[in-house]
């Protein structure tokens, strides 16, 4: 197997609240689009900030590229693109021109930008907003513009968060597109979703998270993915419900 | 560097909070001494005995004194919201995490934020200068007389001073996420400073100590040089503290 060009090992972070991490060991692979499913509050967001250094983990390391996170170069991070949980889309700019500032952070010579801001908006379908301040558009399409920032450099690995919330039908199907076409031309692209039908279309693997821990893998080509799923997600938490009361008469018994 | 300076630029001269912020601190001051010129007109006694140097020594002299004095004092207040702004709205925007996962450090995104913020303060003070003397030539004080041209070039000093010591409330807004914690540090600041020069130990503490020698009161160099200590330790910090940013929160 090629180097991967992410990968997570051991990975633990919790927090106060019991929500976190616990031991996940994931990877992103050149070429393929990897899924990350899960019900709300399952770890998706954390894991995904663990895999960028948006967080340190307690335990586990992450490398990009074969780098590890804390000493990987910027010629390295130059070609990554993620979108997590907001976009980068500044209110007072117009879409082109947050499009531009998103294209200098990551490391494209000025002399290049103004084609490819102009070609990722016409890949999203953005155009027509090119003039229009990120402020006055709608959530959708401030979504597709965090998407043009994330993907118009053409990076090698993209990370995105629930990527389709807030699209209409028509950006699904644009991004859709969009991500096959770069997994095809080589790229690594990492995703999590709620949407287990959307995943089936796009991607190569499917991970299935619940309470922080990597509990299996569905098959994108499965007949009843929805059923799959949740048989994965009950039979794990009957598992840890299991376990939570053995610990409880732990403690009783002493 | 050079491309989180562009980005920081791009983001600062477009939006509406430095706008603002840069009217208030210039327009605004100079046409506050000049209301306050305008009450001295009225006579009233009580008034004239809380004017203070805009009634004595009075003219020139006074109305940029005046003017240094609130320059310190709302200086610090309006420095302290555009630097609450400037770093607490990528947390309060969520553009924050789109700041990570780049070839840009953040730690170099967050010393570009300072560096423009500094460019921008020595425009304020220079531009609040001129406003004083346009101001006060509209107000009917006559030409300029020398004597009091040394202390236009205080009054930018004395500005400048303030924009450094209003870097605290960066910090503040990077380690309370958000606006708020920046400015709610500004105010405690600013308390401060007032406790301190009531108490007899304005001079020697660096907040008060350019809003002192404003109003013309003795301060040494040594007294105003601990403002660079005070802003570059205060810089270290944010932009450490933006190197080993976690959004754990």
């Amino acid at each position: 197997m090629a180097e991967a060009a992410l990968a997570g090992i051991g990975l633990v972070r919790t927090f106060d609240e019991g929500a976190g991490i616990r031991g996940v060991d994931i990877d992103v692979q050149p070429g393929e689009v990897h899924a990350l499913v899960g019900l709300n509050g399952a770890g998706k967001s954390t894991l995904m900030r663990l895999l960028l250094g948006m967080l340190r983990p307690e335990a586990g390391t992450v490398t990009l590229a074969g780098h590890e996170l804390a000493a990987a170069p910027s010629a390295i991070w130059a070609t990554v693109g993620h979108l997590v949980e907001y976009p980068l889309a500044y209110s007072e700019l117009t879409a082109r021109a947050n499009l531009e500032l998103g294209a200098r952070l990551h490391g494209v010579a000025p002399r290049a930008i103004a084609a490819m801001v102009e070609s990722i908006m016409g890949e999203l379908n953005l155009a027509s907003y090119a003039g229009r301040r990120a402020g006055r558009l709608s959530l959708g399409n401030r979504q597709r513009l965090g998407l043009a920032s994330a993907l118009q450099h053409d990076p090698r690995l993209i990370v995105l968060d629930e990527p389709t919330n807030a699209l209409d039908p028509s950006g699904v199907i644009l991004l859709r597109e969009s991500l096959r076409r770069r997994a095809d031309a080589g790229a690594a692209i990492f995703v999590s979703s709620h949407h287990l039908d959307e995943v089936a279309r796009i991607a190569h693997r499917i991970t299935v998270l619940n309470a922080g821990r990597v509990i299996g893998s569905l098959d994108p080509g499965g007949a009843d993915l929805e059923r799959a799923f949740f048989d994965l997600v009950h039979a794990d938490d009957l598992v840890n419900a299991a376990d939570l009361v053995r610990a409880a008469e732990q403690v009783v018994a002493r | 560097m050079r491309a989180a300076l562009a980005t920081e630029a791009m983001k600062f001269l477009r939006a509406r909070v430095p706008v603002v912020t840069t009217i208030m601190l210039t327009l605004g001051i100079a046409v506050l001494c000049a209301a306050m010129l305008g009450a001295l007109g009225s006579g009233d006694p009580q008034l004239v005995a809380k004017l203070g140097a805009l009634a004595d020594p009075g003219g020139w002299v006074g109305f940029v004194l005046a003017a240094s004095q609130i320059s310190a004092i709302a200086g610090l207040l309006g420095f302290g919201v555009a630097l609450s702004w400037l770093f607490g709205r990528e947390f309060a925007d969520g553009t924050v995490t789109g700041l990570f996962a780049l070839p840009v450090g953040r730690g170099t995104i967050a010393a570009a934020k300072l560096v423009v913020y500094v460019v921008w303060s020595l425009i304020v003070a220079v531009v609040l200068s001129f406003a004083v003397v346009m101001i006060g030539l509209i107000a009917g004080l006559g030409s300029v007389p020398a004597e009091a041209v040394p202390l236009l070039g205080r009054l930018v000093a004395v500005t400048l001073l303030t924009a450094l010591l209003a870097v605290p409330a960066a910090v503040a807004a990077t380690l309370g996420r958000g606006l708020l914690a920046g400015i709610g540090a500004i105010i405690g600041v600013v308390i401060a400073s007032q406790v301190a020069v009531f108490s007899g130990i304005g001079a020697w503490f660096p907040f008060a100590a350019p809003g002192m020698w404003a109003t013309g009161a003795p301060v040494s160099a040594v007294q105003l040089a601990l403002v660079g200590p005070v802003a570059a330790a205060a810089a270290a910090l944010v932009v450490f503290a933006w190197r080993r940013l976690q959004l754990d929160r």
